[in-house]
């Protein structure tokens, strides 16, 4: 029998793996076990490829279900990667020797998230105090001489961890599995060495019945499976992306690997602080870096720890660099703790998953890819039509064009899509691509868009990603974006960006209720959103220029109808008038803005047609500037002239402006006019002045006596007028 | 009992640092009376090694006293900021008294102190009969402090003006004051150090300069973090401050705290305490010790004018007044806050329309 020693690791614990290459060293193995699928053993060699870059991760999934995946990451530090680079280079025999991914996928997962591992070292460093599990490995590990000891003495404590605890869930099949490739192991050459988290030691060293171990991995459902690399991003390596056995801190733990954990470290990691704030805008100079370290150091001896961790460089650099206002430090903080890298997959790999899930779906949809444009029209009631539109808008989500939309009045409202749908070869390129956002279409779309959301920087572009979200049948990601639009509405002061963003939201909200999402947190959005540009609206609509107030008027307009669409209860309702009332009663408002208010108020049945005549009447007196009486005038008929025609009481108002206009007034206000009445078609406006003619006249034309001709010249003109047509 | 109205904290709190002091087998910086660690023991609170209970002075995050002391450990100077109402000068009272063992060296610095404050003053009837000399010279509590290897207090420092302030600079970096009157110097003892408190809301009145701010370590002490502790901190006072100004606190104050709390803490959060709406924050700080004058002030006004009921009617003037500092952007803040937070609520009902209708 082989000698096999055993190295409980801490996944993706930089000090873990250098002690694991001093161990390895120092033991000389002949094979390298290490706790991965046993199935992928022959995808370890495209690791140390010499175009493979970390951080990567092997991605295993289901061949009929995409969505069913498993991923391990690895870096740069992960001991399980060093491990298989020192195997590699020493010409050892690797081997992966946990439970195959055949076996893997088919069971249930055990929590939310791909491939939950343990950290059970940071659980322990939980309960000793200390928030960063490496900065207690360092303290209790790393500074106590003797390499191979640290094995032996995290074995013990895992021991005593486990102790009277049963063994649950994937635990027991997956100990099993090791525990018999080991016991194969070992009748091959030696030494052998076991690499494995932490957790599993005292297990796989404990004598167990090789029988009931087989007879444990007997008849496991299995399904097919497919794997390969995958690029991944320390982003996704951090613990606030959902992995569970990820980092607090990927960029403090690849420093700390590129650096050791000497003093020379703790300076570099100071400097990058320095020049993280230098290049955030902040004068940082050297003698305050000297400051933090003394600090550090000075912090560490309080606290009884050998040498300063994470938490006092970060706790001095907060008083010496920062002022002590902890804010600062969360600026500077993604880029120096989570890093910007993507690894980089060598290129002869397969890069299956993305084009498999096409493909599958593709067949499930009917959906050929045709090189020649075709037009598709999907209906939206049946199940076919629902998964063919999903498909092209999670494409297009993912800058994948396959089809292009192309009905001008957009799907929403209609239970009808238009497409052209052209398959160009670079399409499949584009949506390899997205690797790196997750294995099928739907997992990568989603992950994209939340991307595109946290970048968003308007309101209305939010809420169009979120919309996009909803079409595309992405719940999560809608739910992101809406928790999202939550807070950057708060943020939003300006009336103009809140107003946009409503009838999107309006939009969204009524089309949300096809789709299976709670509609709550979005209804009270808009609702908010509502009460909110109605409290800053009274504001925003003074001391504008003429095109900003015309651009507010026509954001008002668009606003109120999404308000009437909405149905939104009746305090939001009345908030919502209330604005439109102060608009058009302020003698500040913005004129234009005003009669807009007014129409809007006159058309929602909120003033009697009396109120808007005096209204119009006292925004177009005598004692109004010509050009602020015409601004109100267009704000007020802009899109709403036929109301001239029906209304007489308003028609009365209007016509006893215009007669007391005096000539040059008259004619500087005459494009406006025609501006206003070039929106009627021409037998709305011959309507228009039949009715005008046949109403009271409140001026009577004077005969001229001069030219006795102008009487037959009047009956004329008005024959041409009222459409009596030319004599 | 004491004459004294207030004695310093090492005279109070003298069994704790005796115990403390006895049982301190750590190392200590030369001119410390006791070890960081046993300092931090004093302000937290906890146990001495002959199981004397050591009162908590401050209640709060460990992490910002251990940055302070250790700051104080590596000679460098330490600046506490914070809104008004945080412990401030509480804090660097016992730490002064942990540390030295003497709180009394204090300048309070106001836009009236000038220079011969800070570094020395002369004797005016010395320094005519006998020239510029060693005994004309007046010491001031900094020349004291750094004589016998002491800490000086510097209360507001922001509050003097940017030229006084500069004269710190060579006390802080080299240790030493000149006195080229004299053509000597004082130079610090072991054990001198310089805790500086500021307010950092008022930052118009003189702001640091960035040669002076780059000698200090900087602790921000923050408001509190919980409700609970808030509501609890605030109700105390509230019942302190009545019985000093002979006003009777009514029996619902309780609930009127709680209201008021939440009301500031979500303000000042800039978001619903349930987490699910962001507000914006208005202008002013809300900090606890604002809170307490917004109940003071409705209880006297209770009091005096509406038959001693204390409500929202009471309460609506003062917090208008705490929340509206910028008469346009605050009173739009706080509409918002009425009409999309306050006006769902039903037992806010009274402060809506109290509010709504003083707006």
């Amino acid at each position: 029998m082989a000698e096999v020693a055993y190295f409980g690791i801490r996944h993706h614990g930089p000090g873990s793996a250098r002690r694991l290459l001093q161990g390895l060293d120092r033991l000389q193995p002949e094979q390298v076990l290490i706790e991965g699928p046993s199935d992928l053993t022959g995808l370890m060699a495209a690791l140390v490829h010499p175009l493979a870059r970390p951080p990567l991760a092997l991605l295993a999934y289901a061949e009929d279900d995409p969505a069913r995946a498993s991923f391990w990451p690895f870096e740069t530090y992960s001991p399980e990667y060093q491990a298989i680079r020192w195997a590699v280079s020493h010409g050892a025999r690797l081997q992966f020797i946990d439970l195959p991914t055949t076996v893997t996928l088919a069971r249930e997962a055990e929590a939310d998230g791909p491939a939950l591992r343990r950290d059970p070292i940071a659980d322990l460093a939980q309960a000793a105090g200390h928030a960063d599990p490496e900065s207690w490995w360092n303290d209790l590990f790393e500074v106590s001489g003797d390499g191979t000891d640290v094995f032996a003495a995290v074995a013990s404590a895992m021991a005593a961890l486990r102790e009277g605890q049963p063994v649950t869930g994937n635990d027991i099949p997956r100990e099993a599995q090791m525990r018999l490739a080991i016991a194969e192991a070992a009748t091959g050459e030696g030494p052998v060495a076991v690499v494995c988290g932490a957790w599993h030691v005292p297990a796989l060293q404990a004598r167990h019945p090789k029988a009931a171990d087989r007879e444990m991995l007997k008849g496991l459902p299995r399904v097919k499976a497919r794997a390969t690399w995958v690029p991944w991003t320390t982003r996704r390596l951090s613990r606030h992306s959902g992995y569970g056995a990820g980092v607090p801190a990927p960029g403090w733990y690849k420093h700390l690997w590129d650096q050791g954990a000497g003093q020379g470290a703790q300076v570099h990691w100071v400097t990058r602080i320095g020049v993280a704030l230098r290049e955030a805008g902040h004068l940082v100079s050297t003698a305050s870096l000297i400051e933090v370290q003394r600090l550090a150091v000075s912090l560490a001896a309080l606290r009884d720890r050998p040498a300063p961790g994470f938490e006092e460089l970060r706790e001095a650099s907060v008083a010496c660099l920062m002022g002590g206002t902890p804010e600062l430090w969360s600026l500077i903080e993604a880029e120096l703790l989570l890093g910007n890298d993507v690894g980089t997959i060598p290129p002869d790999l397969p890069l299956a998953p993305l084009l498999d899930d096409l493909e599958r779906q593709q067949r499930s949809t009917r959906l050929k890819p045709e090189a020649l444009p075709r037009e598709l029209l999907i209906d939206l009631r049946s199940d076919a039509g629902t998964a063919r539109s999903q498909l092209l808008h999670r494409l297009a989500a993912l800058g994948v064009n396959w089809g292009r939309i192309t009905d001008a009045g957009r799907s929403r409202g209609t239970f009808r899509e238009k497409w052209v749908l052209a398959w160009e070869p670079e399409l499949a390129v584009a949506l390899v691509d997205n690797l790196v956002w997750g294995p099928t279409i739907e997992a990568a779309a989603s992950a994209l868009l939340v991307d595109v959301m946290g970048k968003a920087a308007t309101l209305a572009d939010l809420a169009g990603a979120v919309e996009r979200a909803l079409t595309a049948d992405l719940p999560k990601a809608a739910q992101a974006g809406i928790a999202l639009l939550d807070t950057l509405a708060a943020r939003t002061d300006d009336a103009a960006a809140l107003l946009a963003a409503l009838p999107a939201l309006v939009d969204t909200l009524r089309y949300g209720t096809a789709r299976d999402i709670d509609r709550a947190p979005l209804a009270a959005l808009a609702e908010r959103v509502t009460v909110q540009s109605a409290v800053a609206l009274p504001y925003a609509g003074r001391n504008l220029d003429a095109a900003t107030a015309a651009g507010l008027s026509q954001a008002v307009s668009a606003a109120h109808r999404a308000v009437l669409l909405a149905e939104f209860p009746d305090p939001v309702h009345e908030a919502w008038l209330a604005a439109l009332a102060n608009l058009s009663a302020a003698p500040q408002t913005a004129r234009q803005l005003a009669g807009c208010a007014t129409r809007l108020l006159y058309e929602a049945a909120q003033i009697s047609p009396k109120d808007v005549a005096d209204r119009i009447g006292l925004a177009l007196s005598l004692g109004t500037p010509v050009a602020e009486a015409a601004a109100y005038f267009e704000g007020f008929f802009a899109g709403a002239s036929q109301r001239l025609i029906h209304d007489a009481a308003l028609r009365a108002a209007v016509d006893g402006w215009m007669q007391g206009l005096d000539e040059e007034d008259f004619v500087a206000a005459l494009p406006l006019f025609r501006r206003v009445f070039s929106e009627l078609a021409r037998t709305e406006r011959q309507m228009l002045m039949q009715a005008a003619l046949s109403g009271p006249r409140s001026a009577e034309v004077t005969p001229d006596e001069d030219h006795p001709e102008w009487e037959s010249h009047l009956a004329i003109l008005t024959r041409i007028l009222t459409g009596g047509g030319y004599p | 009992m004491s004459e004294i109205q207030r004695p310093p904290a090492e005279q109070v709190f003298a069994h704790e640092l005796g115990a403390l002091k006895a049982a301190d087998q750590a190392e200590r910086p030369e001119g410390w009376v006791l070890s960081p660690k046993a300092v931090v023991t004093y302000v937290l609170g906890g146990k001495a090694a002959d199981g004397t209970v050591i009162s908590p002075k401050y209640v709060g995050s460990r992490r910002l006293i251990e940055t302070a002391v250790a700051t104080l450990a590596t000679d460098r100077a330490l600046l506490l900021l914070g809104v008004p109402g945080t412990a401030k000068s509480w804090v660097s009272e016992h730490l002064a008294a942990g540390i030295a063992g003497d709180s009394t060296i204090v300048v309070q610095c106001t836009s009236g102190t000038d220079e011969n404050q800070i570094r020395y003053g002369w004797n005016y009837a010395q320094l005519l009969a006998k020239g510029p000399s060693q005994d004309a010279l007046v010491p001031t509590p900094l020349y004291r402090a750094m004589d016998q290897g002491k800490l000086c207090r510097l209360e507001e420092l922001t509050r003097m003006g940017s030229d006084v302030q500069d004269t710190l600079i060579t006390v802080l970096s080299e240790k030493m004051m000149p006195v080229p009157e004299l053509n000597s110097a004082i130079y610090a003892k072991r054990g001198f150090n310089i805790i500086a408190t500021a307010n950092n809301r008022d930052k118009g009145v003189n702001e640091l300069s960035s040669a002076l701010k780059r000698r200090f370590n900087v602790v921000v002490l923050p408001l509190p973090t919980d409700i609970d502790e808030e509501v609890a901190i605030v109700t105390r006072r509230v019942g302190e401050m009545g019985g000093g100004l002979s006003l009777p606190v009514p029996k619902g104050t309780a609930a009127e705290v709680e209201r008021i709390v939440t009301i500031f803490r979500e303000l000042r959060d800039g978001k619903t305490l349930d987490g699910k709406t962001a507000l914006k924050v208005p202008s002013g700080s809300l900090s606890t010790a604002e809170a307490i004058a917004v109940m003071v002030g409705g209880l006297s006004q209770a009091a005096w004018f509406m038959d001693g009921a204390l409500d929202a009617e009471a309460l609506a003037p003062t917090l208008l007044g705490a929340i509206v500092k910028d008469p346009v952007q605050d009173k739009l803040v706080l509409e918002e806050y009425l009409e999309g937070v306050l006006k769902k609520r039903r037992d806010y009902a009274a402060y809506y329309t109290a509010l709504t209708n003083l707006l």
